[in-house]
């Protein structure tokens, strides 16, 4: 029976399945009760007992505020599902020019859930900013001149579940949400069956696997490729049972959406996490509404698990190939299929009579217009590689931690759609023992002729990492019996461990972090009216002359700027009633982009006025501030 | 003798009837039926008067409408709709429904007109045409006359006789203020007229010799007498330029989620899809009406029948969705002369992140989009169109325009040109043409247009997908096994679920469902053709007690599903479909 209640995709009850709707409260009870009445198997906050959970980040977000007024003020930009806000430090010295006026930097972390270690990256980037402010001349210039608008935790309801005694590590938000199209929502989460408060992985001896162990790492897996004579012995799920019985395991956990899939650059439409359309969650549309309504920003810096600093966009203006954690999309393969149970031929049945043809039809042929730019734009590479070098150095990061494909990413929009320079960095990377370090650099055929000529992957970097940091983050398999995949064994990297840095980490990347933030808030285009002119022709006409400057590093817009219309032409206003004007520029000028390092523009106008008058000139730069000068007819 | 007096009885019940409906009768015998309801299709209803109307609708007919308001415009207006329900067939979300909306564009405004009109023909001929009648009762119709009510208010009230726009504010001119410098009515006459400036052997334009009214480009070589300077308005902010930032500047129909396009790629669509408050009051109602099953978008004007995709680079639908489109753009072909079955990149311009792309591919509904009135349809006399013709006169075109105004509109659309001393421009005159023609047909003509094209949603709606089930047949096969071979029928052209809808995961699979007592189900299968024995297509699904058939049901199919059922007693066998409605029966073991 339907139900106006149950019958949205995006609503969180069941549709249509008796056995489901009997069977969710009492799990769901069972849980709490779990959780409720029994101890934990260990602390689980033992392996990052320094990260915030949302309360602490909240506390430490007001206590910044507190401590600093003049320096830091704490805005909610929305609530989500969860009733948490979405919380944006602005930073910035508030006497002198306004906030609003002054070119800024957008500092945001934490979209995927998991990605927690990037939320703390962002808070000790505050503290780096306030705690230098009086001391350090370069972060009071940055503080003084530009601003810095932080969003340490886009995703507080995902990050939240790693407070939760059960590590899930889901990267997504807390909206309900359909991902197998089945018509039931939610019902296929994963469990932790050996009870060691982690969702890793079951791997399990199947004739018809596609996955062998690793001959480098025998806790790591690989796909077995049959051009080299392998052949695949295990399948590879996430941990859990079916429990709605469709024959895929875990394909529909609770929630959502990956805020950093939502957003509409390159958007993944109708793919997993990406959610029901462009920018349909309460986090995104947060972040967006507050980019939009404030376009003195003039870079973006996102902490997260895409990168385009550590390595810069390539000569064509793309991004290096990300490479992310095997042994995660090994288990998420085996959900690829779910969405498309149920498809039948429409073919064979008894059809009553023909449709017609042609008619309406599209003849496809070349050409579709235009298309939406998805490389950076040449004129702005030097830009990337310039700041990318400076970020290395700075910072000293070789080895990115795991990394994903940006799409529908945040920091894609910041420079596709937004117009300004973008960049992603996870903050962090994984320094690899010296000895471990060169045997995967060698990356040549074993010398004693045993080996294989595969490189490492992925996966055992990380695991010679956590080896080497002496950071406990993969849980060795351990038999168990399934109760409908027999012996199996569960095991894997934890999930939490496996993307995020310790404290220490952290600790010791900050003053890095913020170093490169000020120098990127440094770099910000700077625009003023750096020299004017009057001339007197005599009979009250005369002649105003006037150069625009930018001192700043960047160009007032990036090319991708201008051709996507996103960043406002920088516009000249001679103060004047438009009857005054004779000749020359006109009383409303624009030009499109400056570049930096002190290029300038020329206006001249000439006018009616007489000796004494004032004359306003108004140079506005979206990303490179105001400048007002008068000039006095004489 | 009992037969007998019942037929007497029968004769003096008819003699009284006959007696009792004379008044009726006589009324009836003029050509228009009894009215429970007045109103008029003859005239234009600015954002006022369409909620009177359909205030008045509601009242008349509360079994049947509901008004209600799915949210609010920048500017405060209700996005107002009309719910057709008939209860007694049914709850509203249960029924497939047929959602139509019209005015997304400010100034296409006769959509609203034939809203309207399909609300008060529905509900006038219930109970009178069986036709009718069986629509009502089979479906729901969300009917929403304006999507766009700030757009039409301005269209009415002010100067805003070409604005597509809604009325969020928008700086269109990036000097960091809003709609600072609008048109302006400057000679008050309601209308944005042209201006032109005489400037002797310096123009561009002469009067044509033909007709002083109108203006010609001179010929190469020549020099004219007019120049034009655009539409009628003032430097307001004072910045040396005229009308550079009027109220919004975007386009409704592009701020929807699929294939969206930032703005320098498809102007007009915003900064991100549902950003606009009517976009995103109209999508939470869909979204939470997964019943619809048809949309119809009216707009003005060319006279199309319109479906997706909005974009080339989107590739053509999957071949099943087009044979359903197919059949019912041609047949609306037939029902509106000067009206083509078009599909929207290729026959009539690119369109990216369009109304009708989000609810064929985000929603998986079929959409058409009717371009309402074709400027054909003024010129229907083969005559005139010969005159427009003529390839020697350069005012061809606009002579027809005259010629339909002076004759049949007595010239009430064409305002003269008349003097005006302009701050900016000096001595000039403004004049020109009505914001109520061209893309509006005559008020004369508009009851037809609105009677075909209603028409044509009232046969979409009529196509909707509608599922029955058979009576079981039982067959004992084995001891406690049974073979129950079950019909499973859409007799409409539209299937419950259109291909690319499965594609995108839009819909929910529909679910055949077999539920008893003491029932198992051993195995399910399509039979390819139950008077042909051959192979059984076996369902490869988990729980066949509840087969999700992610496609659903294809339009005019009966599709034999056999199960081998273990068990005793009764069993129900259910088809459930989002779209198609639902449909069950029951069967027993023996």
């Amino acid at each position: 029976m339907h139900t106006q209640a149950s019958l949205s995709r995006l609503d969180s009850s069941d549709r249509r399945d008796p056995r489901l709707i009997s069977w969710i409260p009492v799990v769901s009870m069972t849980f709490a009760l779990l959780l409720g009445a029994f101890a934990i198997p260990k602390d689980l906050s033992q392996e990052f007992p320094d990260y915030h959970s949302y309360d602490e980040l909240t506390a430490k977000l007001k206590g910044f505020a507190k401590a600093n007024p003049t320096l830091a003020r704490l805005q909610s930009t929305g609530k989500t599902l969860g009733g948490r806000d979405i919380w944006m430090m602005e930073i910035g010295n508030s006497t002198g020019t306004p906030i609003g006026d002054r070119p800024a930097v957008l500092i945001a972390a934490n979209f995927e859930g998991n990605q927690v270690g990037t939320s703390e990256i962002a808070l000790s980037t505050i503290s780096y900013l306030l705690d230098n402010y009086a001391t350090n001349d370069a972060v009071k210039k940055s503080l003084d001149n530009q601003a810095f608008y932080f969003f340490p935790r886009v995703n507080p309801d995902g990050a939240e579940k790693m407070f939760a005694p059960l590590q899930t590590g889901t990267s997504t938000n807390s909206s309900p949400y359909d991902d197998d199209n089945d018509g039931r929502t939610d019902e296929d989460a994963p469990e932790d069956l050996n009870k060691d408060g982690l969702i890793t992985l079951m791997r399990v001896p199947d004739p018809s696997g596609l996955y062998m162990v690793d001959p480098l790492d025998a806790r790591l897996m690989k796909k077995a490729d049959p051009k080299k004579g392998e052949s695949g012995t295990y399948s590879i799920y996430w941990e859990g049972t079916d429990n709605d019985g469709d024959g895929f395991y875990n394909e529909d956990a609770v929630g959502g959406t990956d805020i950093n899939r939502n957003f509409q650059h390159e958007y993944p439409y109708y793919q997993r996490g990406a959610g029901l359309h462009m920018v349909s969650e309460r986090e995104s549309r947060a972040v967006l509404d507050f980019v939009i309504a404030r376009r003195n920003i003039a870079a973006v810096l996102v902490y997260g698990p895409n990168d385009n600093l550590i390595s810069a966009p390539n000569s064509k203006g793309e991004l290096a190939k990300a490479e992310g954690i095997n042994l995660f999309s090994f288990a998420e393969a085996s959900l690829s299929e779910a969405g498309k149970v149920g498809m039948f031929s429409t073919q064979t049945q008894q059809f009553f009579g023909g449709g017609g043809g042609g008619g309406g039809s599209a003849s496809p042929s070349g050409g579709g217009g235009r298309r939406p730019a998805t490389t950076v734009a040449t004129a702005d590479l030097d830009y990337y590689t310039t700041i990318s070098k400076k970020y290395v150095e700075l910072t000293g990061i070789k080895n990115a931690p795991a990394l994903s494909t940006p799409v529908g990413a945040f920091f894609q929009y910041g420079y596709f759609q937004y117009g300004v320079p973008s960049f992603s960095t996870p903050g962090w990377g994984l320094t690899p023992a010296a000895a471990d370090s060169a045997k995967s650099d060698s990356g040549s055929k074993g010398k004693d002729g045993s080996g294989s000529d595969d490189k490492p992957s992925f996966d055992k970097k990380l695991a010679d990492w956590m080896d080497g940091a002496g950071i406990d983050g993969f849980a060795a398999w351990k038999a168990f019996t399934h109760p409908t995949l027999g012996s199996v064994e569960i095991g894997g990297f934890k999930p939490y461990e496996a993307v995020n840095p310790p404290m220490s980490v952290i600790t010791e990347m900050a003053p890095k972090n913020g170093e490169f933030a000020v120098y990127l808030s440094t770099l910000l285009a700077d625009v003023n009216i750096a020299k004017t002119e009057v001339i007197n022709h005599g009979g009250g006409v005369y002649r105003i002359k006037a150069e625009v400057e930018n001192a700043g590093f960047l160009p007032t817009s990036t090319s991708h700027g201008v051709t996507s219309r996103s960043v406002k032409p920088t516009m000249v206003q001679l103060g004047i009633d438009p009857e005054a004007l004779l000749s020359g520029s006109a009383k409303t000028s624009f030009f499109q982009a400056l570049d930096g390092s002190g290029t300038r523009q020329k206006f001249e106008w000439l006018i009616k006025g007489k000796k004494g008058d004032e004359i306003e000139l108004k140079v506005v730069a979206q990303k490179g501030g105001t400048d007002i000068k008068t000039v006095r007819l004489q | 003798m009992k037969r007998f007096s019942t037929l007497l009885f029968a004769w003096t019940a008819l003699a009284l009837l006959a007696t009792l409906s004379a008044p009726v009768a006589t009324a009836q015998k003029a050509s228009d039926p009894q009215h429970k309801l007045r109103l008029d299709f003859n005239r234009w209803h600015d954002y006022g008067e369409l909620q009177q109307d359909m205030k008045l609708m509601a009242s008349t007919w509360p079994e049947f409408l509901t008004y209600s308001s799915l949210g609010k415009s920048y500017g405060g207006r209700d996005i107002t709709m009309i719910t057709i329900n008939n209860p007694k067939t049914g709850p509203e979300l249960e029924k497939p429904a047929m959602y139509i909306e019209a005015n997304v564009h400010g100034n296409e405004i006769q959509g609203s007109e034939v809203s309207l009109y399909t609300i008060w023909y529905l509900m006038e001929n219930y109970g009178k045409s069986e036709m009718i009648t069986r629509l009502v009762d089979e479906r729901v119709f969300y009917i929403i006359p304006t999507v766009n009510p700030d757009g039409r208010q301005y269209f009415f009230e002010d100067t805003g006789g070409g604005a597509r726009t809604g009325h969020v504010p928008v700086d269109d001119d990036n000097d960091g203020l809003y709609e600072e410098d609008p048109p302006n009515d400057l000679n008050g006459n309601g209308i944005r007229d042209q201006i032109r400036k005489y400037v002797p052997g310096e123009g561009n334009y002469r009067l044509s010799r033909e007709d002083d009214r109108m203006l010609e480009p001179v010929p190469a070589g020549e020099k004219g007498d007019w120049v034009l300077l655009g539409s009628e308005g003032l430097d307001d902010d004072g910045d040396g330029r005229v009308d550079e930032d009027g109220p919004g500047g975007y386009d409704p129909n592009r701020n929807w989620a699929s294939d969206w396009q930032p703005n320098y790629i498809q102007g007009g669509s915003m900064d991100y899809p549902f950003q606009l408050p009517t976009a995103r009051a109209v999508n939470d109602f869909l979204i939470s009406h997964p019943n619809i099953a048809g949309v119809q978008s009216y707009h003005n004007s060319g006279g199309m029948i319109l479906r997706g995709p909005g974009a080339e680079w989107q590739g053509v639908y999957p071949r099943e969705d087009v044979a359903v489109y197919d059949e019912l753009g041609k047949e609306g072909e037939r029902m509106l002369p000067y009206y083509d079955y078009i599909v929207l990149w290729s026959g009539l311009y690119t369109v990216h992140g369009g109304f009708i792309d989000w609810t064929n591919d985000g929603l998986g509904i079929l959409s058409f989009s009717n371009e309402l009135w074709n400027g054909g349809q003024y010129f229907n006399s083969p005559k005139l169109q010969e005159q427009q013709r003529d390839e020697d006169n350069p005012i061809a075109g606009q002579q027809g325009s005259y010629y339909f105004d002076d004759y049949l509109e007595f010239g009430t659309q064409y305002s003269e040109w008349t003097a005006f001393d302009h701050p900016t421009f000096g001595k000039v005159e403004l004049g020109g043409w009505s914001k109520m023609r061209g893309r509006i047909p005559p008020r004369f003509m508009n009851e037809e247009l609105s009677h075909r094209n209603m028409a044509f949603t009232l046969y979409q709606a009529d196509q909707m997908p509608k599922m029955q089930i058979h009576k079981p047949v039982v067959e004992k096969v084995a001891d406690d096994v049974y073979r129950v071979r079950v019909d499973i029928e859409n007799d409409r052209i539209a299937p419950t679920i259109t291909q690319r809808g499965a594609e995108n995961n839009a819909v929910d699979p529909d679910l055949l469902m077999l539920s008893g007592r003491n029932a198992e189900v051993i195995s399910a299968g399509w039979v390819a053709n139950k008077f042909r024995p051959d192979a059984t297509d076996l369902i490869d699904q988990h729980d066949l007690k509840r087969i999700m058939i992610r496609n659903g049901h294809p339009g005019r199919t009966t599709r034999t599903i056999e199960y081998l059922v273990r068990g005793s007693g009764d069993i129900t066998i259910a088809y459930e479909s989002l779209k198609g409605g639902d449909v069950k029966t029951t069967a027993t073991l023996k």
